[in-house]
């Protein structure tokens, strides 16, 4: 269910229209999506979807106004009504003559198939509802007993969707970019002997089907949801950390949201006038994979259709890159970039505290590093300041002993400043899952305040 | 605000002949029941930024979702155009869930009067205070209450208007203060036409509106930045871009700033949290409401799955989900299944005695469907979701609160809140509050998340304030969804909570 000619067509006689309305330039960016779901509860089919989306954007600049609109209703005579309307209300804002298409020059060239990163599975056509029910159903783990614990209830979720948009301007921008993706998603709910109540979620995606691992994750899930038996407070004070793969990007998400044009303009960052300075720990490294073919995550393009490039964000704590679009260009007096940070990659690196790791270096690995502290495998609430990078999460996880999980813990809170937090780190680990679109690898961290 | 039933028919360009053939053409497969909500949304926004409005548009979304039930299993399914053709593909998709038991040649009168028959079976009573129930739920007939008329329609106002409202908003704010070095004002507006339709012949019809203004507001004083955000969010149309709401929202805006200048992290670890009338409601949204919602009951993955009518916190407290505050965010005048929006008490007197219910649950429980069948917009499912939820007042004074706790925390501002529903683990993020010490507010402190358990944090409430308030903020629930929310409480003091903190 990719754009077809039609809708490609159809696109192009926005961009007329807008033009003949009266606009200056305008963009128009096409999104098309197909989901399809099969969802199991204990162990049988619980819910079927079948979900078809197509929407329209249009940015307009007109006399020197600037506007977004969106609409799903895509028949020629909508859509004319539509632009219509949208031109004449750009006409009521206020001017901004900063407001402008980027350069062509920075646009990408290369994305004229949607194809080139390899991100699109041609088995997803013919995927049928019949295999899906299959996957679904053979993922499920409902019933596989365990003595010692009662399987209160067990939701499985099992999607495939394509992606498809298109990004054209009145400069001549033309670019696409198509995705498949095959997910499958668990959560089980277990009750201990004495009738507490514990959850465990797991979950994988691929862009291509091969590559879906679904019938591993009940078993994850309910690890995880096992691992928590018995879990308490642990200790107020100061400790060292391990933070798993799973979910060390809520560390890193803020500070690139820091680096972002929006936010430093408006000096609601704090990594204002960081630009070239080293901010944080000499080991902390973080590059932008943007273009890697075949891995999840990767576009050639924004959305203004500027063309993503490899680099460093931020290398041996030296801040790199501010996120600049033309836009924040124009209005901060700064060259333009890119609009966001698009498959970010934190470098492996072991402080000299630690002395060196050979080999992989994950979770376990760093544990054994640190010797004692607390392992986090997830993060339950919280949140940060965006003018002073302070942040109070709370965890869960387990407390480590001799470099040895020695028992979970909940109810617990660790709190910072992201500033401080990454000039501790201790060690950034090479474990990333390949399926997540920030590869944050396990992260060690020295002096952090716990609560509990 | 209610139009008339042709105002909708024609909207979607619907008769009442095709809405009966497509709910029979989901039944088609053994479906129990079927039903379709058609939406046409117009949203709206400006923003405010660097002292103009330079940013805005208007954004359609039109469709018609197809449900099909069978037991309680669901199958669902949209088309974005209301042709013929492409309801009927979607009714045809929903109806995958079913077992095709049914006949596929049947009339379409054979399914609907079938689907009839069930609805008017019984299931037993004695979830329903001894009463007995359909099996499945008969709403009641349009029109409701209606809960938010419209006086000005956000689809026909003046843009040029409606920035001039801004403009007014950030001079009454940049007035207030000499440190504030930067202002976003954001206008967002929704209004919603819908249109249900049920295999059982129901047919309801709503416009709901939905506003919101936003600011954020950052302060610089002696190298040190801070930034503050407020909001206030009505089911109302353009009649509230008041000057009264101009004066409130500049008068928050600036509120408690040079506190939060002077703010610093407490020392974390278990205390007492007395928590400040309104926006503190956000802790029986975590760490009650969720756990109340009848899906994860009737999937026995809630902690209070096993506990209705018991006694869950002490005497005299009553929580409530209401859908019926006029002009309130959370408010309804039918649910998203056509069940009309109303007052629902999950707590009486301390007393566990209602879960939250969609037509799912209600059917599995055996009781009638509390009006919280939910969902973001015709691409989802209703689930259970709270509306407007709250704790009535107490006989507590707020100040004698206070001045009962030695050493605790009082808070009055957040960002956020989660919960797990297995564990009960909440927590929240405190935007801005105070150290109690000897009865007395201190130091000021900000930015901390407080966690506790959803059954421990409820039964240690031990004192609660005479100062009932919803908050009227533009909260937001992300449970599988977005859905627009509002929580309220009373000063309430809960004996021990976890804080963060150095």
């Amino acid at each position: 269910m990719k754009i077809t000619q039609e809708e490609i067509q159809l696109t192009r006689e926005c961009l007329d229209m807008a033009k003949a309305a009266g606009a200056d330039k305008a963009r128009v960016t096409l999104n098309k999506s197909l989901m399809d779901l099969f969802a199991t509860l204990n162990g049988g089919i619980d819910k079927v979807s079948h979900c078809l989306d197509r929407s329209l954007t249009l940015n307009l600049f007109v006399d020197g106004r600037y506007a977004t609109f969106s609409t799903n209703r895509l028949t020629s005579d909508s859509l004319r009504a539509f632009v219509e309307k949208a031109v004449d209300t750009t006409r009521m804002l206020a001017e901004d003559r900063l407001r402008d298409l980027p350069d062509p020059e920075r646009t990408e060239k290369g994305a004229t198939t949607g194809e080139e990163l390899g991100l699109y599975d041609p088995m997803y056509e013919g995927v049928t509802a019949e295999k899906r029910r299959q996957i679904a159903l053979e993922a499920a783990g409902f019933g596989k007993g365990d003595d010692k614990i009662t399987l209160i209830s067990e939701e499985g979720e099992y999607s495939d969707s394509i992606y498809d948009s298109l990004v054209m301007d009145s400069q001549g921008l033309c670019c696409r970019h198509t995705e498949t993706s095959f997910e499958y998603g668990v959560e089980v709910t277990i009750q201990d002997a004495e009738g507490n109540r514990y959850s465990g979620y797991w979950w994988d995606a691929a862009t291509k089907l091969a590559d879906l691992d679904a019938n591993s994750c009940f078993g994850k899930a309910l690890a995880r949801a096992k691992g928590q038996i018995g879990a308490k407070p642990s200790e107020n004070g100061k400790f060292r950390m391990v933070v798993d793969t799973e979910c060390a990007s809520k560390l890193l998400t803020p500070v690139l949201n820091a680096l972002g044009g929006f936010a430093l303009q408006q000096q609601n960052s704090f990594l204002v006038d960081s630009l070239g300075k080293r901010v944080f720990s000499e080991g902390m490294t973080v590059l932008d994979k943007a273009r890697t073919v075949g891995e999840t995550g990767t576009r050639l393009f924004d959305s203004e259709g500027v063309a993503t490039v490899d680099g460093p964000i931020i290398e041996n704590g030296v801040v790199k890159e501010y996120f600049i679009n033309t836009y924040m260009s124009r209005k901060m007096g700064l060259a333009p970039t890119i609009e966001d940070a698009t498959r970010p990659a934190v470098s492996k690196w072991v402080s000299p505290e630690l002395g060196t790791s050979e080999g992989r270096t994950d979770a376990a690995k760093l544990m054994q590093m640190l010797g004692e502290g607390i392992y986090i495998t997830g993060f339950n609430g919280g949140n940060s300041n965006s003018s002073t990078g302070d942040f109070s999460f709370g965890i869960e996880g387990y407390t480590f002993k001799d470099g040895k999980i020695a028992s979970p813990v909940h109810e617990m809170l660790m709190t910072g400043n992201f500033i401080n937090l990454w000039n501790n780190l201790l060690a950034a680990g090479d474990d990333c899952r390949l399926c997540l679109s920030k590869l944050t690898p396990s992260l060690a961290f020295k002096d952090v305040d716990f609560s509990a | 605000m209610i139009n008339s039933k042709q105002y909708y028919l024609d909207t979607f360009g619907v008769t009442e002949d095709q809405l009966q053939r497509l709910a029979a053409e989901g039944l088609r497969g053994g479906g129990d029941f079927s039903d379709l909500f058609f939406e046409n949304s117009s949203f709206t926004d400006l923003l405010l930024r660097d002292g103009e409005v330079t940013s805005g548009g208007f954004h359609v979304d039109y469709g018609v979702g197809i449900r099909v039930l069978k037991g309680e299993k669901t199958g669902y399914a949209y088309a974005e155009t209301t042709d013929d053709a492409s309801m009927l593909s979607a009714a045809r998709a929903a109806a995958a869930i079913a077992d095709g038991s049914a006949s596929s040649t049947a009339s379409v009168a054979k399914l609907i009067r079938d689907a009839k028959d069930r609805a008017a079976s019984y299931v037993p009573a004695e979830n329903n205070g001894g009463r007995p129930v359909r099996k499945f739920f008969l709403g009641a007939p349009n029109p409701a209450a209606d809960r938010y008329p419209i006086l000005e329609d956000w689809r026909t106002a003046k843009t040029a208007e409606l920035s001039a409202y801004l403009m007014k908003i950030q001079e009454a704010v940049s007035k207030r203060d000499s440190r504030i070095v930067k202002i976003i004002a954001v206008l967002s507006t929704q209004t919603t036409d819908c249109l249900m339709y049920n295999s059982f012949g129901e047919l309801k019809y709503d416009t709901r509106p939905l506003a919101s203004l936003a600011l954020s507001v950052i302060f610089q004083q002696d190298g040190k930045t801070e930034n503050k955000s407020v909001s206030r969010s009505y089911r109302m149309g353009a009649e509230m871009l008041t000057d009264e709401l101009v004066t409130e929202i500049a008068d928050l805006a600036v509120a408690g700033i040079d506190q939060r200048f002077e703010a610093k992290r407490p020392k974390g670890g278990q205390m007492p949290v007395v928590m400040a009338s309104g926006a503190s409601g956000i802790l029986l949204h975590e760490a009650m409401g969720h756990a109340f919602e009848a899906d994860f009951n009737r999937k026995g993955q809630s902690i209070f799955s096993e506990k209705m009518g018991q006694r869950i916190c002490a005497e005299g407290i009553n929580i409530v989900d209401d859908a019926t505050i006029r002009g309130g965010r959370g408010s309804l005048n039918f649910d998203d299944e056509g069940v009309p929006g109303q007052r629902t008490y999950m707590v009486e007197d301390g007393v566990l005695t209602s879960y939250l219910h969609d037509r799912i649950s209600a059917k599995f429980y055996g009781v009638t469907p509390t009006g919280n069948g939910r969902r973001e917009s015709f691409r989802y499912n209703p689930i259970p979701r709270m509306r407007s939820t709250y704790m009535e007042g107490g006989n507590a004074d707020p100040e004698g609160i206070i001045a009962s706790v030695k050493k605790g925390l009082y808070v009055d501002q957040f960002a956020n809140g989660q919960v797990k529903i297995g564990e009960g683990d909440f927590t929240f993020y405190v935007k801005s509050g105070y150290l109690i010490e000897n009865g007395r507010l201190t130091q000021p402190v900000k930015d901390v998340n407080v966690i506790g358990n959803g059954p421990e944090a409820l039964a240690g409430i031990v004192a609660v304030g005479n100062d009932p308030k919803v908050d009227e903020g533009a909260w937001t629930c992300g449970k599988e969804q977005s859905a627009p929310v509002s929580c309220g409480i009373p000063t309430v003091l809960v004996k021990n909570l976890t804080v963060g903190g150095e």
